[in-house]
């Protein structure tokens, strides 16, 4: 909700001056990201799951440095241990006979460079989206294109919400988190605008059950990429630290996280 | 209880110790324009055989006791005529005095004799003195004369760069200023999230900034205090003035009730529809208006009455989808009586509040919030003699917080609605405060102000396992929310948690010759609200909230030595200061302040501190005035952690405040060309304000993510611009009937881009990382248009 104020307000600056500039930047070093995210998708079976595996780089850097041979292994609680395995030189780490259960709780262990990073999570469920709602009246300029995802909360329990749509038109990525403390048991919406979303567009709307940890993860990640960085209204912005710990050395902490969702799909095509 | 007691009887002795010196007689009375009776604030009263004087206080009251005796007198007003007398003190007698505003001659130098001695020779330092007409000289962007922009001139004032709301004060945070306009609290200082101030200039008559050695009759801000009082409208003949600019139009009229007794003034300000919207024919809507009304009146000779008011809000719509309305009420009463030539008191009852509402159509939900509060004032300032001077008094305040409220906005809504808990407090302070001159070269002003607060009763206090709200996870290094274990409710009428605060005040001036002194300052100060506001530069949105179980009251201790000297037209002032701050809340990462319940989950006590050298060159009078102000200061907070094995913020390490600008130079002068053109310019030079570059970055959920390492640990490219304005006045000399004059002006002449902010994103479309500066204003050319009659 914040986030939709903050917005509000911001437009009023949109018609001053913006350019792009050369800045110096501060160079960290590299740190493991690990961009663990397995997803159970409603009527499959769940058992192919992904992991990525790279590393940090310098900020203006166009090339992202894959984390290559290392050993990545989830567990459950009934003594099942997935391995997951590189596709070649490609940081890309595939498991092909993971067993999801809703509530289950999951660890994910990886050894890279002979450290030892853990993580667990428990695998959350999702309500689906009952229907698409679009309006072409919306944004600052009146004219772009609003969605609306609408989906079913459920009630008395405390739910958290991973919203992730794809203009696969046009290279844009928006994620959002919800929570349902105002809208507890009632129907409610994601929302989706983007200035270049035209007619026609293919939009991929895809939603996972998270747990609080990685709501809250979310929402500070949210707060420092896109339109809500810089500005009097930006809030201060901070490492973003996950789930994921490094046993061998705490200091050295990786990036990303370990998320296990119950997953759904929707393919929506513009109007 | 035992403080006052112990303040009372003091007072007694002090009284009882003049009634035997006997021989002494008083001169009291009020010091007033000629040609409307407005009355003037910090007028001196010279008696330049006996080396003293006074000055008139913020009701333009004087009074002072001196051996029986003829004396010559000189009344002196910065911008009027002197008044010089002679005076036979056989008995007790009451004079007004009138002045008038030196027309200026252009063709002759005239060196005055520099008399304003009595500046050097008060133990008041760091405080800033602006007349209404000095701001309405100085260059502003859309040409709207503006308060807050005049006193970010200032040495030791800043903010948190363009478009960003309030000011800051020596390093301190806006939510701790105490703004006061006719006594009563301000809770937002400014329209359009920064733009404008919400006072009219055309209303004011004189605002002071106190940003060190605040007087014990201030309290409950750790800041500076800005206090300012409105003018009390021409009681002689009917006026109007007012302006119509390119951003807004302002009217302004005044005139008797009652000839000589009573006076009324109204004024009114709006800025146009569509103000920063290139998109004329859409449905969007951004424009703020206030209005200002006093009445005065003089019942007798002992009792004056005074009732006065401010309305303003804010109002912005984009489409159907998003509309917000905010803004500050505030009602007065006060009543001025005399109880002898030596006793002024002031009484004041006042009502303000902070209103914000939201109504954001495509989410289906209306949001509310604010502040209400009652505040009652006795204030007394008792001449005793020519060389002690007391003022004392007490101030209650009831306050109640309405944090937010959200109710769905149509029936189809899938929003539940929700209150969140309101809560109550009082404040109470009482405080005495002397002014002594020990010696001819020496003067102290010494006092304490108690001050107390109450946090009563509310319903749903939540509880925690060992009283921490925050909890930190030594596993992922970060805080995260406690969960409630249980929560309790109370009567209104119960206290839930108490303060309380002795805050001693203490300066010195120490005059070396007769244009210069060094003086010093103490003081200590507490605050009991704070605004919850976790980014750069407050937001209207924002939420004030009391100390209470989890958090506690700010607590301020400030140092600061000067040098003063005048010289000719020129004064001159270098200050140094040092403060720190006990209890500056500060935010764990990814707090989220809105319509959050439970702030205390959020919020970790820390400190700040801040101190630097602040240099002010200032000429007063002559064809050419203006200032040059020099400050050299640093401002940060900390939050260690609570234990060794926790992180703190910013990993506990000292951070740099949005608003730290190391360097920071103004220039603002202007000068008369000939009778008809006046010449006002501005040169501004700061350091880049502080902001935090990503050190590296990666890739998750297939979106690229910059990293940030320290808070605010790089800073801004360096600001700097010159804005230069015109004024003609077609008649100069015409002083009956219609006035008008023009401004001619430019903001930023040779368009410098000052980054606000610098924005790291991907171009999705090139598929590389960029920074994106954002300048708010490029060149800004105006032109407005002013009368009065």
């Amino acid at each position: 909700m914040r986030k939709v104020i903050l917005i509000s307000i911001l437009s009023f600056f949109i018609t001053s001056c913006e350019d792009v500039i050369d800045v110096d930047v501060p160079t960290a070093s590299p740190r493991l990201v690990i961009d663990a995210g397995l997803n159970w998708f409603k009527n499959t079976s769940g058992n192919e799951q992904v992991i990525k595996l790279t590393l940090s780089a310098p900020y203006f850097d166009t090339e992202i440095p894959q984390a290559n041979g290392a050993q990545v292994v989830v567990t459950d609680t009934k003594n099942n241990s997935f391995n997951f395995l590189e596709q070649g030189n490609s940081g890309v780490y595939i498991n092909n006979n993971f067993i999801p259960e809703i509530n289950g709780e999951y660890s994910l262990i990886v050894n890279y460079q002979n450290e030892v990073y853990t993580a667990t999570e428990i695998l959350k469920s999702v309500s689906s989206v009952d229907f698409i709602e679009q309006q072409n009246d919306g944004g600052f300029t009146g004219d772009e294109i609003e969605i609306k995802a609408f989906y079913t909360d459920p009630i008395n329990e405390e739910n958290f919400y991973f919203y992730r749509f794809t203009n696969t038109s046009e290279p844009d990525i928006s994620l959002e988190v919800y929570d349902d403390e105002f809208t507890d048991g009632n129907q409610i919406f994601a929302f989706y605008t983007d200035e270049d979303l035209a007619q026609g567009h293919e939009l991929l709307i895809r939603n996972f059950g998270i747990s609080e940890q990685f709501y809250e993860f979310m929402f500070i990640l949210q707060q420092q990429t896109g339109d809500n960085s810089g500005g009097p209204f930006e809030t201060q912005p901070a490492t973003l630290r996950g789930n994921c710990i490094n046993q061998t050395n705490p200091e050295n902490y990786p990036f990303g996280y370990f998320r296990v969702s119950e997953a759904d799909e929707f393919i929506y095509i513009v109007q | 209880m035992k403080l006052l007691k112990s303040a009372l009887i003091c007072i007694f002795f002090l009284n009882s110790f003049i009634l035997f010196s006997q021989e002494k007689y008083t001169i009291s009375g009020i010091v007033s324009e000629k040609t409307s009776n407005e009355t003037l604030i910090g007028v001196n009263i010279l008696f330049p055989e006996l080396n003293t004087g006074t000055t008139t206080n913020e009701y333009g009251f004087y009074s002072i006791t001196l051996p029986k005796g003829t004396y010559k007198i000189i009344v002196s007003y910065v911008g009027f005529d002197n008044i010089n007398d002679t005076i036979s003190l056989t008995e007790n007698i009451t004079k007004t005095f009138s002045l008038s505003e030196t027309t200026e001659n252009l063709d002759e130098v005239v060196i005055k004799e520099n008399i304003e001695k009595l500046n050097i020779r008060k133990p008041q330092m760091s405080i800033n003195v602006l007349t209404s007409n000095s701001i309405k000289q100085i260059p502003v962007v859309l040409g709207e004369a503006d308060v807050i922009k005049a006193i970010t001139l200032l040495p030791g004032v800043t903010n948190a760069g363009e478009g960003s709301s309030g000011f800051n004060v020596r390093g301190g945070s806006a939510d701790q200023n105490l703004i006061l306009l006719d006594e009563a609290t301000i809770y937002n200082s400014s329209h359009l999230f920064g733009f404008f101030s919400v006072f009219n200039p055309d209303a004011i008559k004189d605002l002071k900034l106190y940003k060190g050695g605040i007087p014990a009759r201030y309290g409950g801000r750790v800041s500076s205090v800005l206090d300012i009082y409105q003018k009390e409208g021409n009681n002689k003949t009917f006026h109007a003035n007012g302006g119509v600019g390119i951003v807004s139009s302002r009217l302004l009229i005044e005139g008797p009730l009652k000839k000589d007794e009573g006076s009324f003034l109204l004024g009114g300000r709006s800025s146009y529809a569509h103000l920063f919207l290139p998109l004329f024919d859409l449905d969007n809507v951004a424009y703020f208006y206030d209005l200002n009304t006093k009445f005065s009146y003089k019942l007798n000779k002992k009792n004056n009455i005074y009732l006065s008011g401010y309305f303003g809000r804010d109002v912005f719509r984009i489409s159907d989808s998003f509309e917000n309305t905010y803004g500050n009420t505030l009602v007065n009463f006060r009543w001025n009586h005399l109880f002898s030539n030596k006793l002024f008191s002031n009484l004041s009852l006042i009502y303000s509040d902070y209103y914000y509402g939201l109504n954001l159509d495509f989410v289906e939900f209306e949001w509310n919030s604010g502040i209400q509060n009652f505040n009652i004032k006795y204030d007394f300032k008792h001449y005793i003699s020519d060389t002690f001077k007391l003022q004392y008094g007490l101030n209650s305040i009831y306050y109640k917080f309405n944090p937010g409220k959200i109710e769905p906005s149509t029936p189809t809504s899938g929003i539940n609605p929700f209150k969140l808990t309101d809560k109550y407090a009082f404040e109470n302070a009482i405080y005495i405060d002397a002014e002594h001159k020990i010696s001819d070269k020496l003067t102290m002003s010494y006092g304490f102000r108690f001050s107390s607060f109450l946090r009563l009763g509310q319903d749903e206090l939540n509880i925690y396992e060992n009283d921490q709200p925050v909890i930190f996870n030594e596993d992922f290094q970060l805080y995260q929310n406690a969960k409630p274990i249980d929560s309790e409710s109370f009567k209104r009428s119960d206290i839930i948690e108490s303060f309380s605060n002795l805050e001693p005040r203490v300066a010195l001036a120490l005059q070396i010759t007769n244009e210069s002194s060094i003086k010093a300052s103490y003081n200590r100060m507490s605050q009991y609200l704070h605004l919850l506001s976790n980014t750069s530069s407050p937001t209207p949105l924002d939420v004030w909230t009391p100390s209470g179980k989890y958090v506690k009251p700010q607590l301020l201790d400030q140092y600061a030595i000067g040098y003063f000297k005048n010289f000719n037209d020129y004064s001159f002032e270098l200050e140094s200061f040092y403060k720190t701050i006990k209890n500056r809340i500060d935010y764990i990462d990814g707090a989220d302040l809105i319509a959050n319940n439970a702030i205390e989950q959020v919020i970790l006590n820390g400190k700040a501190r801040a101190y630097g050298f602040e240099l002010l060159l200032r000429k007063n009078e002559g064809r050419f005035k203006g200032w040059l102000a020099y400050t050299l200061s640093k401002s940060e907070q900390q939050t260690p952690g609570r234990t060794p094995s926790e992180l703190g913020i910013n990993n506990g390490e000292w951070y740099s405040t949005a608003y730290d600008k190391t360097h920071d130079i103004s220039f603002t002068g202007s000068y008369q060309i000939s009778k008809k053109w006046k010449l006002n310019t501005n040169v501004l030079f700061q350091t880049g304000q502080p902001t935090s570059y990503p050190n590296s970055q990666y890739v998750f959920e297939g979106i690229t993510i910059p990293n940030f390492g320290n808070r605010n640990a790089d800073r801004l490219p360096a600001y700097h611009r010159l804005d230069v304005s015109f004024r003609y006045t077609p008649k100069p000399l015409k002083n009956k009937g219609l006035q008008s004059y023009w401004v001619f002006g430019v903001y930023n002449l040779y368009d410098r881009k000052n980054a606000a902010s610098i924005t790291f994103d991907r171009n999705a479309t090139a598929g590389i990382n960029e920074a994106t500066r954002l300048a708010i204003f490029g060149i800004v050319p105006s032109v407005s248009y002013n009368f009065k009659f």
